[in-house]
């Protein structure tokens, strides 16, 4: 995990950015989102994904895509839950003073 | 965390975005992160011993292939290539180099190079061999076909360098080592090469062996040539010491009376049996010859070249084989000179004086035997009264004036009869030599130094 961190910071950190950018703007965007339905889905989804991953069941180039991929995603989602909470927090501070 | 799932709900455009830098972040990296990864699993890998090595690296996972020398090695090197960093899975494709029984390891040494097969313990010994052999060879062409096996026996370097040292000692011939055995074939390339060879493998490693040693000696070869345009008999070859040298010497300079003796002889371990008295009674053969070449090999003998006349020619063939030890070979190849004109008596007297003057015919000491070494001299009378058939010839023999006047009278009567006997013995009628004493009547020199009376002591040929 820490050579897949050294050798693809870059663009961990961009994924890290485009999650900071999509959770500050989920937090003032309307509209309904995913359903529960297809949320819990798509955890199943990635919970398989990451235990596939870490059974390193997938052999070779398709092993490496999936870690990195499932590693961007990691960052991704780190970085939505620190957009969306920074946004909160703007939001919740600015609310009272108007 | 209510908020945080309202939230999440609205986090899935983003997903788009990321698949594309996903998608640009796997095509950008796959072939890099694949070439680091082979680069430090070799590097890994640099300390360990191992043969046909072969890393192929798919995503994070390593293909690794090798031959290893030990159980122990073979682990040691795949957990190497497990602990590098950034590697996900190893495909252990590694296994034992193959076991050789018997362990076999050869060097031939033939005219142009020096052949290393059969196998090498390790790579390193198999580089260190290579190396010493093009070291010590002299520039000789140095072909490697070793393989790498297991199973070499203990101090197997060792052995192995001392052997390639020998092969230097080789004109051509192969070394075997066979598990501990060693075997050897070819032959030395200079004369006592065998001996040192031999004594060299005392020091093979403990445990070491010579089964066969079958290196032959180079021939023990000898050559004398004589050359009557240049008066010169040229000795060249070995000769065993320094003893036998100077009696082949001496006996040379006894037996050729008319030529000079050029001495090129070395010496050399190595003679066969006999070698000083054979190549002495071979010089003997070859001062009867009006021109000839002596080659003594190893224990065959070689005399060609021409008889001074048909007798002598026939004397010698048959003659020659008792001298030498049963197990040697005598090969003559005698011919005739042709016979040379007849002249007259004056003539003659002149030829006779002038091989007189030259050579003296020798007798044992106070007796009337002649000395073998006298043979060559003969030859040359008989041919000049050959050349004067009709040429009645008086033999007068000649004493110093040591002993009794009577003794030394009778012994001169004697010693000119001998002489008479072996002309006749040689084919020339009986009717045309009378024998002639004089004792120490006439003196062609002072009778008090032993010069003087050597000079005194003589045979001489009066045409009448």
């Amino acid at each position: 995990m820490s050579f897949l961190l050294s050798f693809h910071w870059g663009w961990l950190v961009g994924s890290l950015l485009l999650g900071l950018a999509m959770g500050w703007i989920s937090v003032v965007q309307r509209g309904s989102g995913t359903s529960k339905v297809l949320a819990r889905w798509l955890a199943v989804l990635v919970a398989v994904l990451v235990a596939v991953s870490l059974a390193r069941v997938i052999p070779g180039r398709f092993g490496y895509w999936l870690d990195l991929g499932l590693t961007m995603f990691g960052c991704y989602l780190v970085g939505c839950t620190i957009g969306a909470c920074l946004r909160d927090w703007v939001v919740s501070r600015s609310a009272p003073a108007a | 965390m209510q908020k945080l799932f309202r939230w999440a709900s609205k986090w899935w455009p983003g997903l788009i975005p990321l698949a594309v830098m996903w998608g640009i972040a796997a095509w950008n990296n796959t072939l890099p992160l694949e070439a680091d990864l082979s680069a430090r699993s070799a590097a890994a890998l640099k300390n360990t011993v191992l043969d046909k090595t072969r890393i192929a690296v798919a995503g994070r996972d390593v293909s690794f292939a090798a031959e290893a020398f030990s159980e122990e090695g073979r682990r040691d090197a795949v957990t190497a290539v497990e602990t590098v960093p950034g590697v996900r899975l190893v495909d252990d494709l590694t296994r034992l180099v193959p076991e050789a029984k018997p362990f076999v390891w050869n060097a031939e040494r033939d005219v142009v190079r020096v052949t290393l097969s059969g196998s090498a313990p390790l790579p390193g010994v198999k580089g260190r061999l290579v190396e010493v052999a093009r070291k010590d060879l002299g520039g000789i062409e140095v072909a490697d076909q070793m393989g790498l096996a297991r199973g070499a026996p203990p101090r197997f370097e060792n052995a192995a360098m001392l052997l390639l040292d020998q092969v230097g000692k080789l004109k051509d011939g192969k070394i075997t080592v066979s598990d501990t055995s060693v075997s050897l074939s070819g032959m030395a390339r200079e004369l006592g090469g065998r001996e040192a060879i031999a004594a060299a493998l005392k020091n093979l490693p403990e445990g070491f062996s010579v089964a066969t040693n079958d290196i032959k000696a180079p021939p023990y070869i000898f050559q004398a040539y004589k050359d009557p345009v240049a008066a010169t008999v040229t000795l060249t070859g070995y000769v065993p010491d320094n003893t036998i040298h100077a009696a082949i010497a001496t006996a040379a300079g006894r037996k050729f009376f008319g030529e000079k003796v050029v001495d090129n002889l070395k010496a050399s371990i190595g003679a066969p049996a006999s070698f000083g008295n054979s190549v002495v009674a071979a010089l003997g053969a070859l001062s009867r010859l009006s021109t000839g070449t002596l080659v003594v090999t190893d224990r065959e003998v070689k005399l060609s070249g021409d008889a001074l006349y048909e007798g002598a020619a026939a004397d010698i063939r048959a003659g020659l084989g008792k001298d030498f030890p049963k197990t040697w070979q005598y090969k003559p190849e005698i011919t005739v000179k042709p016979a040379a004109g007849p002249v007259d008596g004056t003539v003659c007297q002149q030829l006779f004086s002038e091989l007189l003057t030259k050579g003296r015919i020798r007798f044992e000491p106070k007796r009337a035997n002649i000395d073998p070494d006298s043979a060559g001299l003969l030859d040359h009378l008989i041919e000049t009264a050959l050349r004067c058939p009709n040429a009645m010839i008086e033999v007068a023999g000649h004493t110093d004036s040591d002993g009794e006047d009577s003794f030394n009278q009778a012994l001169s009567e004697k010693r000119a009869q001998a002489v008479i006997d072996y002309l006749v013995k040689a084919g020339l009628p009986s009717d045309r030599f009378t024998a002639v004493g004089y004792g120490s009547t006439q003196p062609v020199a002072g009778n008090d130094t032993d010069e003087g009376k050597a000079q005194n002591r003589r045979i001489e040929f009066l045409v009448r």
